[in-house]
């Protein structure tokens, strides 16, 4: 909002005219600068493991237990058998042809990041240097406790990190063991490679046409910020991929349309989108269909915390929903969700997108 | 402790003389009242203390409703069943234990017995987060049902609140003029529960409706006011209503009254505390909505943390407390320093220190809460409420005045 319309708005108010907020529209406010980041031929995004924990109410009852969604996630007792985790591998195919790889997070459990790296060859891919870049999204449970099942692969992989991670977080790259805690992580092999912390209002050019920005937004278990990856696709527009987006899908879009060039062309987005992550409602949550809808995105791939019921929502108010198949299934541990015969909004342990 | 009570409020008569200098006296019960706030939070409230009760909404329940309570106690029964003996002889310290009690005791009645245990589990399942698990499905797990049905709580206190500051300020005995206690505050409770209820059916049973998939549109239309508040979330009602009570204990508490004191003749008082509290509270609300536009441009539909216009309406009875907690200290603890001034003049320096105190209060809450109180850092944080701790405060500040005549500082004129 530029500052003489909000002097402007004052001034209606004192005259008691304004009755209602402000229009729901995105900011048209420009930032600085709009970057222009290149451009790229496609994206793949393979669904390595989306499914964090098995069982929402399990979780629930352990958070609850330690003091609620406000506690340390290093003080939380977990229960073991409930630990899954979230990766992604993010394929990036340049205007020449070249694919380059990037492994986004690194799950919970090493049992269960083991069993999803050797099924999907994430482990040959890494001691192979096919990947040699991981982003952590954010250094939640889920996201980074599973770190050790990469650096066994390749302890020198070069890691983008959120500057908020906490103290712990930052021990474990070292090597920590924190697994006293049930549910808590160690590793056992340091990180030798190149550490990038990332930093707010700064962007990250990882090729032509993908970027990286940090967003200093709250979550829980006393976790903050995030490391989101945007990609501008040739022809199509732009497409965010995210571990929680915690900043939230909107504000993701807002910022492109803000800060990069043509920024308006919001093509898709995969990921979780931290929506409704315990299947509860809040009215709000249907402020994010209407507020997507809007948007007029072509593909939106969403799994892990957006919240089943949301996306079966999106999908039936026209959302574009990318829909998953029934790979999980084959996997040695499905969720609660998958077993309640629900409709596969969520793209899945396996699946693929293509943008 | 017999009934003997004379037609004057106790709040209203008695005597209250410093202990030692107004500066003084203030300063000791500024220092009682940081160690009943740090006691009180830590064992009680934060995930690292005994109880855990901030979770947050189970708290910021808790609270709400313990407040209203002791609202009732003092200006609706005027402390019945305690006799004015009681009251004049009785050590600060003993009636603060026993009033407290009291307090606890009717919430543990009123909402946990009546509402939680009997309502929630025979009439309203989203009253009782074990009936949500028992009849729910997808997402009513432990930690979401105890959010949601202390949401409901919350909401249904908020119309309560308004409806008794209007009737306690804005009727006063008017109505019931020869009735004495109990009679007389169960005469206007009454009343204030039978609008409380209808108030919360039109302004936040919508919302909780919408709570769950599908909405239970048979039971609660979907959120009327989404096109006027670009929300579906009650959190519009809440911020203009419950601003709106803030502005009326504002008026009280740096404004002597004003403007609620030039009419006096019924109905036309009542009708004109309550359109001018809500054109007051409507004001507040809308200036801090500007500022927030100011601070982080414009929210839009769909946007989360501070971009939410829930997020927003529900922070402006946030701010609107951080004063509120300044203005009640500056006037109960240090209020008869500004005695001898001219009234506009002392209204407007009372006002300019609570915003300006009460904005740095803020800011102080947001950097230091992490480390004193053990909060997760940031602004607009989804699961923290400030105002959860802030009417904590505002509760003990009401108990140290009207439970133990503000004690240390001061006491009673014999």
């Amino acid at each position: 909002m530029k500052r003489r319309n909000f002097l402007k708005g004052m001034a209606a108010t004192g005259a008691g005219v304004a009755l209602s907020g402000g229009v729901g529209t995105l900011s048209k406010a420009q930032a600085r600068k709009q970057e222009d980041f290149g451009v790229i031929k496609s994206l793949k995004v393979h669904v390595i493991s989306e499914t964090s924990w098995f069982d929402n109410p399990t979780l629930g009852k352990d958070i609850k237990a330690a003091g609620g969604i406000n506690t340390n996630q290093y003080d939380v007792v977990y229960t073991e058998e409930n630990l899954g985790g979230y990766a992604a591998l993010v394929e990036v195919e340049a205007l020449d042809g070249k694919k380059t790889k990037y492994l986004l997070d690194t799950g919970w459990s090493n049992d269960w990041m083991d069993y999803c790296f050797e099924k999907d060859g994430i482990d040959k891919m890494l001691q192979n240097r096919e990947i040699d870049t991981m982003i952590i999204s954010h250094d939640h449970i889920d996201h980074y406790f599973g770190l050790e099942s990469t650096l066994k692969h390749q302890d020198d992989i070069k890691i983008y990190f959120p500057p908020t991670a906490m103290k712990k977080s930052f021990e474990l790259l070292k090597g920590a063991d924190f697994s006293a805690t049930p549910g808590c992580p160690k590793n056992s092999i340091p990180h030798k490679g190149e550490l990038i912390v990332t930093e707010t209002d700064k962007l990250y050019k990882l090729q032509d046409g993908a970027a990286l920005v940090f967003f200093d937004a709250p979550a829980t278990l006393q976790v903050r910020g995030e490391n989101v990856m945007y990609f501008n696709i040739k022809d199509k527009g732009y497409v965010t991929v995210t571990g929680c987006c915690h900043p939230g899908i909107m504000t993701l879009i807002n910022y492109a349309r803000r800060n990069f060039k043509d920024g308006s062309n919001n093509y898709g987005c995969y990921g979780g989108l931290h929506i409704s992550p315990f299947e509860n409602w809040d009215p709000k949550m249907d402020d994010i269909l209407k507020g997507v809808k809007a948007m007029n995105m072509t593909k939106v791939a969403c799994n892990h915390c957006t919240g089943w019921i949301w996306a079966e929502k999106a999908d039936k108010m026209g959302i574009p929903i990318v829909h998953g198949t029934n790979k999980n299934l084959s996997y040695k541990k499905t969720g609660t969700l998958a077993k309640a015969n629900t409709s596969n909004v969520y793209l899945g342990n396996g699946d693929e997108v293509i943008f | 402790m017999s009934n003997n009570q004379s037609l004057e409020n106790w709040l209203t008569t008695r005597q209250l003389e410093p202990r030692w200098s107004v500066g003084l006296s203030g300063v000791a019960n500024l220092i009682v009242l940081l160690i009943g706030v740090f006691a009180v939070w830590w064992i009680f409230f934060s995930n690292g203390g005994i109880f855990k009760l901030y979770t947050p909404l189970l708290g910021f329940s808790l609270v709400i409703w313990t407040l209203l309570i002791l609202l009732w106690q003092t200006e609706l029964f005027d402390y019945w069943p305690f006799s004015r003996s009681y009251l004049q002889n009785t050590h600060p310290l003993a009636k603060g234990a026993t009033m407290s009690l009291l307090m606890l005791v009717i919430y543990l009645v009123l909402i946990i017995g009546c509402v939680y245990l009997i309502m929630g589990k025979l009439g309203i399942t989203y009253f009782n987060w074990n009936s949500l698990m028992t009849y729910g499905d997808f997402g009513q797990d432990a930690t979401s049902t105890r959010e949601a049905a202390s949401w409901a709580m919350l909401c249904l206190s908020v119309p309560f609140f308004l409806v008794s500051v209007w009737f306690m300020f804005g009727i006063g005995k008017d109505l019931f003029p020869e009735l004495k206690q109990p009679k007389f505050g169960i005469a206007m409770w009454s009343i204030i529960a039978v609008l409380g209820i209808y108030f919360y059916f039109i302004f936040f049973h919508p919302h909780i409706g919408s709570m769950f998939y599908p909405k239970q549109i048979y039971a609660a239309v979907p959120p009327w006011w989404e096109s006027i508040a670009q929300t579906n979330s009650a959190e519009y009602s809440l911020g203009i209503l419950f601003v709106t009570v803030v502005g009326i204990f504002y008026a009280f508490h740096l404004w002597d009254g004003w403007p609620y004191n030039y009419v006096q003749k019924q109905p036309w008082r009542f009708i004109y505390f309550a359109v001018v509290s809500l054109v007051i509270g409507y004001i507040i609300f809308r200036v801090q909505l500007f500022i927030f536009d100011y601070i982080w441009y414009e929210a839009y539909v769909g946007g989360q943390n501070e971009a939410n216009f829930g997020w927003r309406y529900s922070h402006t009875v946030t701010m609107a407390n951080f004063v509120l907690v300044i203005a009640l200290i500056q006037n109960v603890f240090f209020g008869q320093a500004y005695e001898k001034m001219n009234a506009v003049v002392r209204g407007l320096i009372k006002t300019i220190v609570a915003v300006v105190v009460g904005l740095l209060f803020a800011w102080a809450y947001y950097a230091w809460g992490p480390a004193l109180l053990g909060i997760c850092g940031g602004i607009s944080h989804p699961s923290e409420n400030a105002a959860a701790f802030l009417i904590m405060v505002i509760n003990l500040i009401m108990i140290q005045d009207y439970f133990m005549d503000r004690w240390p500082g001061y006491r009673l004129k014999k």
